[in-house]
C-alpha cells in the first residue's frame, strides 16, 4: 500500500470499488506525508493551524479517491443529474463532517492521540466557509448532504467568495464588523480547476445586423470578459459511498490586461480594471442590503448563472451530440430568485449559440429549470432596472422583452381585454424607472415553482404570485425544508446520538423517522434521567462559553431559553426583549418572582446597513447589563448575547437550549430551519403560528410546543381593515405601557439619554408593521406557561423527547427525496 | 502585428499569427484587413488556427473587415479553435460568416483551387 493511501482496494472482483475504513497507522502516515511534502515541515514541528492542514489533506485524499469513483459510477449510467445553483452555501467547518460521513473519525482521533495530539484542537483550528447569510445558504449546504448521503447525482454550484459573512465583535454593546478572510490561511478542501474555467462577457450593445440569409441577426458587440476559475470542494455523504461535488467560481480578469488602456501608457488604470474583474468574486453581500453596490451583485449572480450553464452543457455534450435528451438529463434548482437571470442565460445559449428555434429552446429551458420562492417580503424580491440590464446585460435584457412578448401574449389569449392582469403579470414594472420582475422571470422560466412550507407555498400561491397560480396551478407545490441530522445531531450533539443508537439503534442516521421509536421511552424514567442529564452536560458547557465570551456566569440548571438567527425585525427580537423587561419589572417593582431562573440567550448578526436591527443588539446588551447587575433580581434572569453568530456557534448552542425563540411575525418567515434543529436536540419550541412552526406543531403534538398569537389572516385583516392601533394596547394594558415607558426613561441607557426612544417612535407613533403589540399579551402568557411547565422535569423531559422523536419530516433526506421524486425526477446512483 | 498571406486560385488566405486578436492589435488588423480590401483582393479566407482568443475588438475587426467588403466579395472564416468558436456563437458572428474547418474547404467553397 503506498503511503497516501488511505484505505486498501477490495480487490477487482468488486466492480464498483467500495472503499473500506482505514487504519490508524495509515492515518498517521498520511498525515506524517502530508506535514512533510504539502505544508514543507516535520509534523512535530507544525503549528496548530498546520497540524489541521496536514490532517485535512489526508483526508481529501480519502475525499477524491471516492469523488472520481463516484464519478465513474454516474458516467456508466449517464443518469439525470441536478445542478443546484445558489448564491450561498454557508457549510461551516468541514474536517468533523468529512471524518464523520467518512466513518473515519474515531480512527483519526486515535491517531492523532497516540501523536500527542488532540483531535478537538485540531477541528478548532479551521476556519469556517461563511458562504451565506443564514437559512436559505445553510438550507442549501444541508441539501448537499443528504443528496450525497442518498447517493443522488447533485451538484452545487455558487460563488467563491473571499470574503464570507463578516466577523461580529460586540464593542460597547455596539456590533462591529470585521471581515472574514476565511481562506487567508490556505484551504485544504478546494481544487481549482483553471483549465475549465469559463468566459463571461458583460456589458457591450446589441448591433441589429443580418445574417447570410438575410434574416434578423442581433449581434453582441463591445462586451467585456470576465473570467470564472472553478473551484470544486467533494461533499461526501454519510457512509462515504458518494461524494458529489460544490462547483465554487471565483472572477478573475481575462489574461492580460485591458490592452488598449496599458498601451495608452495608463498601467494603473489597467491594474485596476483587472482589479475590478476581481471583485466581483470577493465579498459575500449581506442579506438586507442589496440597494449598495447593485450592479456588482447583478454581476455576481450572472457570473454564477453564466458559468454553470455553460458548465452544464459542457458535461451534458462530451456524451449527447444533441440537445434532444438535454431536459431528461438535465435539472436545475434555482435557490431563490438571485440566479433568476438562468432563464435569460439558457435561452442565449440554446438558441445564439446552439441555434436552436426559440420555441425549443423554450420548451426545453422550462422542463429544465425549477424555482424555490424563499420569501414573500416585498423588498427582498429583486428588481433589476432596465437601464442597468441593458447596460450589463443587453442581450439578455432583448431576450428578457421577447419571453414576456410572447408570454403576456398567451396571458392575453386567455384573459382578453384584461389590462390590469397584463401589467401585473409583465416580466417589466412600468414606472418612472422601468424594471425587470426576476421573480416572474423565474416563474415563467420554470415548470415547478415550490414554497418551503406548507403555509409559505399557500401565501406565494394567493398573495405573491395568485395571477401564476390561476394560470398554472399545477406548477406550485409545497416542499418543506428539512435539516441534516449528520451535522445537527449526530455531530452536533454525541452524547444525545449515543443516547438514542443505544436505545433504538442507529438507523434514524439516514431514515429519520426511526426515531419514533423512542416514544416509549417517555415514559422510562432512566431514559428521561439520562436525557436530562445529557441536556445538562451540554448547558454546562455551553455556560462556560457564555462566561468565556461575555463574563457573565449562568447556571446550568436555569431554564436556557434561546433565541439566536439573523436580527431583523421581522423576526422579532424587539418582542423578546419587551418580555424579558416585563418580567424584569415584575421583579424590581411587584415583587413577582418568575417560577424558573432563565438565561435569555440571543445571538445573530445584522446586517451592516440596517440601522434598527443594529440598535436591536445595543438593546439586547444594554438590557442585559442592566438586568444582570441588578442584585433585586437575585440572578433569576440573566440575558446574554454571545457575538458573532456562525455555524459552528449553532452547534454548540443548539444541544444546550430548553427553549428556542421561533416567534416571527404571521406570514413573514417562509419556514424557518432552527426550529427543526433545536426540536431534533430536544428543545421545545415557543412560537407564532408562522413558517414551519405550524407544520413542527402537527408533528410533534399541540402539548409539546407552544404556539402563540396572532395568526395570517387576523394579521392581514387587520392590515386591510387599518384595525390595528399600538397605542390601545398601550393605554389598556398597564404592564404594556410600563415597559413601553421604560424603554422610554433611560433606564437601560443611564449613560446615553434618549437611546432607546426609537422603540416607543417605531412601535406607537409608526404604526408597529410588525404587531409587536397585537402578540405580546399572548406571548407573556406563553412564556410563564413555559416556565411553569419547567418546574416538573419530568413532564418537561416527556416534552423534550418528544420533540426528538417526532421531528423526523425535517430531515432534508425527506425533502431532498420530494424534490427528486417530484421535480427532478433523479434517482439515487448506488 | 504579423499577417501571412499567401494566395490559393482566386483566393487569398491570410492568416494572423498571433495567439491573441485583441484590444493590442485589432487596429493594426483591421488597417491591414481594409488595405487587402482595397487593394481588390475579392475573395478572402480568414484562416483563424494560430488564434487562441478574441477579444470583442478583434471581432469588431473582423466585422468591419466584412462591411468593408461591401457586398462585393466574400470573407470567410476557417480553423477556429474551441474558444475563438464560442466567441462567435456567442456574438452570433456565426450566423453572418461561413465558417468552414479547414483552409482547404474554405477555398473550396470560395469556387478555387488550392494554391
Amino acid at each position: 500500500m503506498s503511503i497516501r493511501r488511505l484505505e486498501q482496494d477490495p480487490g477487482p472482483d468488486s466492480g464498483t470499488r467500495r472503499h473500506v475504513a482505514l487504519t490508524v497507522s495509515a492515518f498517521q502516515d498520511a498525515i506524517r506525508h502530508h506535514a512533510r511534502y504539502s505544508l514543507g515541515k516535520k509534523w512535530e514541528r507544525c503549528s496548530g493551524h498546520e497540524l489541521f492542514m496536514a490532517v485535512a489533506f489526508a483526508v481529501r485524499d480519502a475525499l477524491v479517491d471516492r469523488m472520481l469513483d463516484t464519478e465513474d459510477r454516474y458516467q456508466q449510467v449517464d443518469p439525470k443529474r441536478l445542478h443546484y445553483l445558489s448564491m450561498e452555501f454557508l457549510l461551516g467547518q468541514s474536517l468533523r463532517n468529512n471524518l464523520s460521513n467518512l466513518g473515519m473519525l474515531d480512527p483519526c482521533r486515535e491517531a492523532l492521540r497516540t501523536m500527542g495530539v488532540d483531535l478537538d484542537e485540531v477541528l478548532e483550528g479551521e476556519s469556517e466557509a461563511a458562504l451565506g447569510n443564514g437559512g436559505l445558504g445553510r438550507l442549501a449546504a444541508c441539501f448537499l448532504d443528504s443528496l450525497a448521503t442518498m447517493g443522488m447525482p447533485g451538484y452545487g454550484y455558487g460563488i467563491n467568495y473571499e470574503y464570507g459573512l463578516f466577523k461580529q465583535t460586540i464593542d460597547s454593546g455596539y456590533q462591529r464588523e470585521k471581515p472574514d478572510n476565511w481562506m487567508a490561511r490556505g484551504n485544504p478542501w478546494q481544487i481549482e480547476r483553471p483549465d475549465e474555467a469559463c468566459i463571461v462577457p458583460v456589458y457591450g450593445r446589441v448591433e441589429h445586423g443580418i445574417d447570410r440569409t438575410g434574416g434578423y441577426n442581433p449581434m453582441w458587440m463591445d462586451w467585456k470578459i470576465i473570467i470564472g476559475v472553478p473551484h470544486d470542494m467533494p461533499i461526501v455523504g454519510h457512509g462515504g459511498n458518494t461524494v458529489n461535488v460544490l462547483r465554487l467560481y471565483s472572477a478573475r480578469s481575462s489574461e492580460e490586461f485591458d490592452m488598449q488602456i496599458f498601451n495608452e501608457g495608463d498601467y494603473l488604470k489597467a491594474v485596476e480594471q483587472q482589479i475590478a474583474s476581481e471583485t466581483i468574486s470577493k465579498v459575500l453581500y449581506p442579506a438586507d442590503s442589496i440597494e449598495a453596490g447593485r450592479e456588482l451583485r447583478l454581476l455576481q449572480e450572472y457570473l454564477l448563472v453564466a458559468c454553470t450553464l455553460r458548465d452544464i452543457v459542457r458535461r451534458y455534450s462530451k456524451s449527447h451530440d444533441t440537445f434532444d435528451q438535454f431536459a431528461s438529463k438535465v435539472a436545475i434548482q434555482l435557490n431563490d430568485t438571485h440566479p433568476a437571470l438562468a432563464v435569460a442565460e439558457l435561452m442565449r445559449m440554446l438558441v445564439d449559440e446552439h441555434a436552436l428555434p426559440w420555441e425549443t429552446a423554450w420548451e426545453m429551458t422550462q422542463a429544465t429549470l425549477s424555482y424555490t420562492n424563499h420569501t414573500l417580503m416585498p423588498e427582498a424580491l429583486e428588481k433589476w432596472s432596465v437601464s442597468l440590464l441593458e447596460a450589463v446585460l443587453p442581450r439578455h435584457l432583448q431576450i428578457i422583452y421577447e419571453i414576456n412578448r410572447r408570454f403576456l401574449a398567451q396571458v392575453a389569449s386567455m384573459w382578453p381585454r384584461d389590462h390590469e392582469r397584463l401589467r401585473r403579470m409583465s416580466l417589466i414594472e412600468e414606472g418612472q424607472q422601468k424594471q425587470v420582475r426576476m421573480v416572474n422571470l423565474a416563474l415563467v422560466g420554470s415548470h415547478a415553482v415550490n414554497g418551503v412550507s406548507t403555509l409559505h407555498t399557500q401565501l406565494v400561491r394567493t398573495h405573491l404570485a395568485p395571477d401564476f397560480s390561476q394560470l398554472w396551478p399545477d406548477k406550485f407545490s409545497t416542499k418543506t425544508n428539512g435539516v441534516t441530522p449528520r451535522r445537527w445531531l449526530l455531530q452536533a450533539n454525541p452524547l444525545l446520538s449515543d443516547l438514542i443508537s443505544n436505545t433504538i439503534g442507529n438507523g434514524w442516521i439516514t431514515d429519520l423517522e426511526k426515531l419514533r421509536a423512542l416514544e416509549p421511552s417517555t415514559q422510562d424514567a432512566d431514559f428521561r434521567q439520562a436525557f436530562m442529564a445529557m441536556k445538562r452536560v451540554n448547558k454546562v458547557r455551553l455556560a462556560r462559553l457564555i462566561y468565556d465570551t461575555g463574563r457573565v456566569v449562568v447556571s446550568p440548571d436555569a431554564l436556557f431559553d434561546v433565541h439566536v438567527k439573523r436580527i431583523h425585525e421581522y423576526k422579532r427580537q424587539l418582542l423578546n426583549i419587551m418580555q424579558i423587561v416585563h418580567q424584569y419589572l415584575c421583579i424590581i417593582q411587584d415583587g413577582q418572582e418568575p417560577p424558573v431562573p432563565r438565561v435569555y440567550i440571543f445571538a445573530g448578526k445584522a446586517a451592516p446597513g440596517y440601522w434598527t436591527a443594529k440598535q436591536i443588539i445595543k438593546l439586547v446588551t444594554s438590557v442585559g447589563q442592566v438586568i444582570n447587575n441588578d442584585p433585586r433580581v437575585k440572578g433569576l434572569i440573566k440575558v446574554v448575547f454571545l457575538p458573532d453568530y456562525r455555524v459552528s456557534l449553532a452547534e454548540q448552542i443548539v444541544p444546550a437550549a430548553d427553549v428556542n425563540q421561533q416567534i416571527s411575525m404571521a406570514g413573514t418567515e417562509a419556514s424557518g430551519t432552527g426550529s427543526m434543529k433545536f426540536a431534533m436536540n430536544g428543545a421545545v419550541i415557543v412560537g407564532t403560528y408562522d413558517g414551519a412552526n405550524i407544520e413542527i406543531m402537527q408533528e410533534v403534538g399541540e402539548d409539546n410546543i407552544f404556539l402563540f398569537g396572532l395568526q395570517v389572516e387576523a394579521v392581514r385583516q387587520m392590515r386591510e381593515r387599518g384595525s390595528y392601533h399600538p397605542r390601545d394596547y398601550y393605554h389598556r394594558n398597564p404592564h404594556i405601557r410600563r415597559l413601553m415607558d421604560a424603554f422610554g426613561s433611560n433606564l437601560f441607557c443611564p449613560n446615553q439619554p434618549g437611546l432607546f426612544r426609537w422603540i416607543g417612535e417605531q412601535v406607537l407613533d409608526h404604526g408597529d408593521p410588525y404587531f409587536h403589540l397585537a402578540d405580546l399579551e399572548a406571548y407573556i402568557d406563553t412564556q410563564n406557561r413555559v416556565a411553569q411547565t419547567f418546574k416538573d422535569p419530568a413532564d418537561w423531559a416527556c416534552k423534550a423527547i418528544f420533540n426528538v422523536a417526532r421531528i423526523g419530516k425535517f430531515s432534508s433526506d425527506r425533502a431532498i427525496a420530494e424534490y427528486a421524486r417530484e421535480i427532478w425526477n433523479i434517482k439515487s446512483i448506488l | 502585428m504579423q499577417l501571412d498571406q499567401h494566395r490559393a486560385g482566386e483566393a487569398l488566405i491570410v492568416t494572423p499569427l498571433e495567439d491573441r486578436l485583441d484590444a493590442r492589435v485589432a487596429t493594426d488588423f483591421k488597417e491591414r484587413m481594409t488595405e487587402l480590401i482595397a487593394s481588390g483582393h475579392a475573395k478572402i479566407v480568414l484562416d483563424l488556427s494560430k488564434v487562441e482568443f478574441i477579444d470583442s475588438s478583434g471581432l469588431g475587426a473582423i466585422v468591419s473587415s466584412l462591411k468593408r467588403m461591401g457586398g462585393r466579395g466574400e470573407l470567410v472564416v476557417c480553423g477556429l479553435q474551441e474558444t475563438t468558436m464560442t466567441l462567435f456563437k456567442l456574438t452570433r458572428m456565426d450566423r453572418v460568416f461561413q465558417i468552414f474547418d479547414s483552409e482547404q474547404q474554405a477555398v473550396s467553397a470560395l469556387g478555387g483551387e488550392r494554391g
